[in-house]
């Protein structure tokens, strides 16, 4: 009977033995391939460390089980050749039952025997103590095994090793016998390390999530104090009593710049926490695919067949919650593959493919998206048979059996109790299993395709929502706007030549590496300003999506981030613009285009031509918002810009019949935009329209002798008066010109 | 057996008439509290016109500078923002309610709970709300009325609040961009 103590430890054991196992089962499946040290030698510190940790938590059982493990594979140290066939087997089968005499341990279940394990591990040993150094080992070793006795010397070693085990087994709790010389002090550190591992509940790491969102918050809030104490300090200088005033600003600025160093530590202080916090709650794909090299190895052993598992994208970290939902489709998809997909190494050697098939189970992630790939280049879907299935077993009537397209019989795999096997394997054949994926997927909010092609393979897509995953976004600049476009669609940048761009009536394209690629303007696209030629030195960013080039006009590429990618809420969710919304540094939100929808833009049309156009300036997003509602509402096509520099940038290269001005701005207020404005000549037909949060006779005069046509109050706008404004100065405006 | 209050000797009789009055207060059957007859609504202007919020469907007023403006979006949409771990949608209320303007531009964004299954929005405010009690029959009255998303209450002194239903407000705006 476990200590009470060690009984706490146990799950947490489980979980750090399930870990070793699938390294050591890794190892092993690449060891019976080739010979490699290093390989090797970490196998070698799995399974001592399996020992000792089974040691010290009292699990003597499975101490000596390690032990006779190592014994097994001890002797091939040093020698070149590949781990044999028969000790490799019986090395995995015995990590199974060890695997399995830990959970009924912890689950206070039965207790499987353990007896055949040290049986077949016996057995092997001989086989790998007879193996001589630089002769290729028999890929089945048992036959030798069996004839050969053990040396005099080998049984002295036994005989020492057992007495070894019996004073492990008389002290369990003590630390387990010397590690063989090299690995020692590597597996100590690792040890420790996984003894200092903690187990945390889910919810709990999310609520800690939630609540560095919010420090974030308070940092972003601290940027803004001191934003408006910088403000404050600035209108204490206007006042024009600068010595009155010294001591009170000294003061103030030094809070101003001892506010700006907490707010960058809060920063920093976030950003590590969200690191770490993202550490925690993900997981590299790989330790779901990884063990599934066992599986196809394992199923190749038993149906004849042989296939190599390629796994591409592991790297891909996930939320494990959703990890954890995705390990039953995979091992369904990928044994599917195997025992349905591929063929016999003769069939396929006739078909002229290789004797080994091939699965390749393909990760990407495209912003908050997640597209798993699992395919084989086997026989494909038999139509004929899925037919013969669905009309056997009444699934759908023969007369729309007959009608259906491939692709709608292909659907029908999906069909609960459906299989096309007529015998029922270990693997396949209950017609459960297609429809538990689905439904597994469509839980995660995804969805799975398939695509088959006879004689050549098939294909089953997986799309998922990756909340917490992150993934590589490059942000870029566009007017006042920084928006993020994700990384993979992103081919390369460079920036604009005149001579590199063929320039059309409609349509601008780059000449790139012997290709003409359409050049979009991101501002345009999004409706920000009006469609216009980039300029040299303009930097432009070649995107590819869904088999479609673009030359993407941005103002300034910031740079590359690491960035989660979450959902838009609901009121702007199916704008196809955009992926969602990622959180920078900073703490403000970033919007992240679709790829796909900047490259499919070539036949849409964004510009604004056919109707009447307005510019609305106003530093509030309220204001402009609302003035931009009334004036669309009269038919106008409506750009905005926060600030007048913005605006004059604006209508360097648009034209708009109308421009409705704030007049409070910061830097450059409405008076000396209108001046501005009215010093090019090209603006001559522009009607201006100021407006004020002040109702004042002076503002009204200033504004008429700086060039405007019309004034109106916040309170006039309020009260429905812009739209009539905007069309009467346009009339008056235009008849005067 | 009748019960007769204990009063020492020395009371006068002045101050034992005011121990019994007191006494008599106590054992009244308890009036309702004002707490329980009013609903407390948060007040803001929306132009020339006064609106109110049940106040506890307010979560806090955040400072408008914090939103990310979303191109294409509707016009009623001003952004979006980060609220204690969510994203949340910033909304013109008064584009939402048909108006044109504000007296002055907003400078808060009131963080409500408009009882849509936990989801909060953001709505502009020129000014940030004061706290009003508004008498129960009168918001029951107005309610009764009401065929939209403002219930129209007609406060003593005839000054008048509207009192939103966010619900129904965004009821309204969803079955308006199914419509389109």
């Amino acid at each position: 009977m476990l200590d009470p103590m060690m009984e706490q430890l146990l799950p947490g054991f489980v979980d750090e033995c399930k870990e070793i196992v699938e390294r050591v089962t890794d190892h092993l499946i690449e060891l019976e391939k080739a010979h490699e040290r290093l390989r090797f030698d970490d196998l070698a510190r799995g399974l001592h460390t399996l020992k000792g940790s089974a040691a010290t938590l009292g699990l003597a059982e499975l101490s000596e089980l390690a032990h006779r493990m190592e014994d097994a594979v001890l002797p091939l140290r040093g020698k070149t050749t590949a781990l044999p066939g028969a000790l490799t087997d019986a090395l995995l089968k015995t990590l199974d039952t060890w695997m399995a005499h830990l959970r009924a341990t912890t689950a206070k279940s039965e207790l499987p025997d353990l007896k055949p394990s040290h049986k077949l591990l016996e057995a092997v040993r001989h086989a790998v103590q007879a193996i001589e150094p630089g002769k290729p080992a028999a890929n089945n070793g048992k036959a030798g095994a069996e004839k050969r006795k053990p040396s005099a010397a080998a049984e002295k070693e036994k005989e020492k090793e057992k007495k070894s085990s019996k004073r492990e087994r008389e002290a369990p709790v003590a630390r387990a016998e010397p590690a063989p010389a090299e690995p020692a002090a590597e597996e100590d550190a690792g040890a420790a390390e996984e003894a200092g591992s903690w187990r945390v509940r889910t919810r709990e790491v999310v609520s800690l999530l939630h609540e560095v969102e919010r420090l974030r918050e308070v940092r972003l809030r601290l940027e803004e104090r001191r934003r408006e104490l910088e403000r404050g300090i600035s209108q204490l200088a206007r006042l024009g009593i600068l010595a009155q005033t010294a001591e009170v600003r000294a003061l103030l600025m030094g809070v101003q710049r001892a506010l700006s160093a907490d707010g960058d530590e809060a920063g920093d202080i976030v950003a590590s926490m969200e690191d770490e916090l993202k550490a925690i709650c993900t997981l590299p794909v790989r330790t779901v695919l990884e063990p599934l090299r066992r599986s196809v190895r394992d199923l190749c052993k038993q149906s004849g067949k042989l296939a190599r598992l390629s796994i591409v994208g592991g790297e891909v970290s996930l939320d494990r919650r959703v990890l954890e939902s995705l390990r039953g489709p995979l091992v369904h998809l990928v044994r599917n593959a195997v025992d349905h997909g591929l063929e016999v190494p003769d069939v396929r050697e006739a078909r002229g493919k290789h004797r080994e098939g091939i699965v390749v189970v393909r990760v990407e992630q495209q912003g908050n998206m997640l597209f798993i790939e699992v395919s084989d280049d086997g026989n494909g879907l038999d139509l004929a048979l899925i037919k013969q299935a669905a009309r056997e077993l009444s699934i759908v009537p023969g007369v729309e059996l007959d009608a259906m397209a491939p692709a709608q019989l292909h659907q029908l795999i999906f069909r609960n109790g459906f299989s096309t096997r007529r015998t029922v394997t270990e693997v396949s054949g209950r017609g459960v299993g297609m429809d538990v994926v689905r439904s597994q997927i469509q839980a995660l909010q995804g969805h799975i395709e398939v695509q088959s092609t006879p004689g050549q393979g098939t294909r089953f897509t997986l799309t998922l929502p990756a909340e917490l995953g992150s993934s590589p976004v490059l942000v870029v600049r566009c007017g006042e706007h920084e928006l993020g476009i994700p990384m993979p669609a992103v081919e390369t940048s460079l920036l604009a030549r005149s001579g590199e761009l063929r320039v059309a009536r409609t349509r601008v394209q780059l000449s790139h590496r012997d290709h003409l690629i359409p050049v979009q303007d991101l501002g345009t696209l999004l409706a920000l300003r009006q469609p216009e030629v980039p300029h040299d030195g303009q930097p432009l960013l070649v995107l590819q999506s869904q088999g479609r080039r673009i030359a993407l006009a941005v103002d300034e590429v910031i740079g590359d981030r690491e960035l989660v990618i979450r959902p838009l809420p609901p009121e702007v969710r199916d704008l196809a613009a955009y992926q969602g919304a990622a959180t920078l540094a900073r703490g403000e939100l970033v919007l992240i285009v679709r790829p796909d929808w900047l490259s499919g833009f070539e036949k849409r049309d964004a510009s604004l031509t056919g109707t009447r156009r307005a510019l609305v300036v106003d530093d509030s997003l309220t204001a402009r918002a609302l003035h931009r509602t009334a004036l669309e509402s009269g038919g106008y096509s409506v750009h905005t810009a926060s600030s007048g520099r913005q605006a004059l940038e604006q209508l360097r290269h648009s034209s708009y019949d109308v421009m409705v001005s704030d007049i409070g701005m910061d830097e450059m207020d409405g008076f000396e935009l209108t001046l501005e404005a009215r010093r090019r000549h090209e603006l001559e037909a522009m009607a201006i329209i100021l407006v004020s949060a002040r109702d004042s006779d002076a503002d009204r005069q200033r504004g008429a002798a700086s060039g405007a046509d019309g004034f109106l109050s916040k309170k006039d706008c309020a009260s429905g008066r812009l739209l009539a404004e905007v069309q009467a100065v346009i009339a008056r405006r235009q008849g005067a010109t | 057996m009748k019960l007769e209050p204990r009063f020492p000797d020395d009371v006068s009789q002045e101050d034992r008439e005011l121990l019994e009055r007191r006494a008599a207060r106590l054992r009244e059957k308890p009036r309702e509290s004002e707490e329980e007859s009013v609903l407390w609504a948060a007040e803001f202007p929306v132009g020339e016109d006064s609106y109110a919020l049940p106040l506890d469907t307010l979560r806090a007023a955040v400072p408008l500078k914090m939103v990310t403006p979303v191109p294409l979006s509707p016009p009623h949409v001003i952004g979006i923002l980060r609220f204690q771990g969510q994203i949340l949608t910033a909304m013109s209320l008064s584009s939402l309610l048909g108006g044109r303007g504000w007296r002055e531009d907003p400078a808060v964004l009131l963080v409500v709970d408009p009882g849509l299954g936990g989801r909060l929005l953001a709505l502009d405010c020129e000014r940030i709300p004061k706290p009003v009690p508004l008498p129960h029959a009168l918001v029951e009255e107005a309610l009764a009325r009401a065929t939209g998303a403002v219930a129209e209450v007609t406060l003593p002194g005839l000054h008048q609040v509207n009192l939103l239903d966010l619900r129904r407000l965004m009821d309204r705006r969803a079955s308006e961009k199914r419509d389109a």
